[in-house]
């Protein structure tokens, strides 16, 4: 087995034991119970949503826990020691944290077909969570490493959730004016939430999906860079 | 042999700090020895270990590892060494042998978990999740860490620090051992026993600095006091006197005491490593455990 793929699955053997794929799975469990109760059209306009809350929240709460849990534990120390590189390291726990978002995903487009029968491309929607999967990653490595415990990490969270996730839903409601809507763009919460409810609706605007995908892309690459990479074993030598 | 680690002129300064914690130190770890770097509380000693293992990298000066500098080692360098570290490195909710099977599979060569973990006493408890585990177990366990991967190097920050008497001894002798099988031993301590016990060669280590560099037997001649105390009953009352060593076959009031007093006691004034390091280092040991809790 290489050493990523080893580091990968040690990541999810850890979601299991700490319980954080247990508690994402209960959530998504719990939308399912909500799918029940209303129409198919209700389903599949709230689908979009709660896809997007799993992606572009819940992931960042869950990578913030896992995080501080290792953190307290000071294991990131000792992966710092091992023959493995920093980028093979954040690789691992990025991808643990797209599964998550990939995980919540499945679960809502499964509840969606199996409740009321109603499918959309699942390829592209895949892709989009992974995007903004990958683009939220890196949001939540940043408040991770910039907060010294879990509370301050749900403090900075709260903050960049009324920035960037609240206008976001706000407009989903239909409170602002769609023609306004390339100026949200700009809150990756916003990008994020536009290309999951176009795959799960079936509407497109290429050029916003193309703007969305890109921003997200590059953002993710720049975070990654110039915010994660440079921190992280700054972060981990000093525990 | 050659030399594990050569240091000159070494540097570092803690990003948030305003001045230097390491303040240009020069040492050599010689391949095969067992050297211990000492010191009060804060001096530095863990800082120093965290810049060789290449965790702290904004150092200033020179450093070598077997001839290469340090800086230009990839992560293959921790093929090589092996890392102690002074506070609890696992995943709490993982079992020890989980935790040890974890990080024994990134490595080309690794020791036997089960052997070393037999060894500390801990194979019995390997199924049990580090969180449930004693302050003593998990400084076994993260020494059983450090040896995961049969290291040419090994870096041991406080290895005894909160261990029985039993238990300090068993790591001991393994430390021993590996330095006997050809193995080189980078080891902070505040604990004297360790060194006296240990270390083929210590350093001192005081705010940033390093002081002296000996073996702990030039220490002791250095330091110690020539003189030999005798202690004797007198009258049913202990009394004392203290001779110097220097002449002491032909002292004749040392001699008179030897044949007529009844003597209880007799001891050469050998420094003890603990006196050593207050009269070096200027601290007292009592003084720093206090700060340390
Ligand atoms: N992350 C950090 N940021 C700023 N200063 C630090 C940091 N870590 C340690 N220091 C400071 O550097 C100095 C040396 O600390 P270090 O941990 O190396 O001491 P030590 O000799 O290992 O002490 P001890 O015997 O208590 O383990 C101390 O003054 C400490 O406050
Ligand atoms: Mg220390």
């Amino acid at each position: 087995m290489n050493k990523l793929t080893r580091l990968i699955r040690g990541e999810v053997k850890r979601l299991v034991k700490y319980k954080i794929l247990p508690v994402s799975l209960a959530t998504a469990a719990v939308w399912i119970g909500l799918f029940l109760f209303i129409s198919a059209k209700e389903a599949r306009e709230i689908a979009p949503l709660l896809i997007f809350v799993d992606v572009a929240a819940m992931s960042i709460l869950l990578l913030g826990a896992s995080h501080h849990l290792e953190k307290q534990d000071g294991t990131i120390r000792t992966m710092m020691v091992m023959p493995v590189s920093l980028g093979q390291i954040i690789t691992a726990k990025t991808a643990a944290s797209m599964l998550l978002a990939i995980e919540s995903a499945v679960v809502t487009a499964a509840a969606l077909y199996l409740i009321h029968g109603a499918t959309f491309n699942y390829a592209l929607l895949l892709l989009f969570v992974a995007i903004a999967g990958a683009a939220h990653a890196a949001i939540g490595f940043v408040l991770s490493l910039n907060s010294k415990d879990f509370t301050t990490m749900l403090g900075l969270l709260m903050l960049y959730m009324f920035v960037c996730t609240v206008p976001s839903i706000l407009f989903s409601f239909g409170i602002v004016d769609a023609k306004y809507e390339w100026l949200f763009m700009i809150s990756p919460s916003h990008s994020a939430s536009h290309l999951i409810s176009s795959a799960v609706r079936g509407e497109y605007q290429l050029a916003m999906i193309i703007a969305g995908c890109l921003y997200l892309t590059i953002l993710a690459a720049a975070l990654f860079r110039f915010a994660v990479y440079p921190k992280f074993k700054d972060n981990a030598a000093r525990g | 042999m050659g030399t594990a680690f050569s240091v000159k002129d070494l540097h570092f300064r803690y990003p948030s700090s305003s001045e230097d914690t390491i303040k240009g130190i020069n040492f050599d770890v010689v391949e095969g020895e067992i050297f211990g770097l000492l010191g009060p509380s804060g001096a530095g000693k863990s800082t120093t270990q965290k810049i060789l293992v290449k965790l702290l990298e904004d150092y200033r000066g020179g450093i070598k590892y077997f001839g290469k500098d340090l800086k230009a080692m990839g992560h293959s360098f921790y093929e090589e060494i092996g890392v102690g570290f002074e506070v609890p490195v696992h995943f709490t909710k993982l079992t020890a042998l989980e935790n040890m099977q974890f990080f024994a599979g990134f490595y080309k060569s690794t020791a036997n978990i089960q052997e070393l973990m037999e060894r500390v006493g801990l194979w019995e408890y390997r199924n049990m999740k580090v969180g449930e585990y004693s302050k003593g177990m998990k400084v076994r366990l993260n020494f059983v860490r450090a040896m995961l991967n049969n290291p040419r190097v090994l870096f041991l920050d406080e290895v005894t620090n909160g261990l029985d008497p039993k238990n300090a001894r068993i790591i001991k002798d393994m430390i021993a051992e590996y330095r006997d099988q050809g193995g080189t031993v980078f080891l902070t301590t505040h604990l004297m026993n360790d060194v006296e016990q240990l270390c083929d060669r210590v350093a001192f280590c005081v705010d940033g600095n390093l002081i002296e560099v000996s073996t702990p037997r030039d220490l002791k001649l250095k330091y110690g006091k020539r003189e030999v105390k005798v202690e004797y009953r007198d009258n049913g009352a202990i009394a004392s006197a203290v001779f110097p060593l220097d002449g002491i076959g032909f002292n004749e009031e040392f001699q008179n005491l030897l044949k007529t007093a009844n003597i209880e006691t007799i001891h050469s004034g050998e420094t003890s490593m603990e006196e050593i390091f207050i009269i070096v280092t200027g601290v007292e040991l009592n003084e720093q455990a206090n700060q340390a809790d």
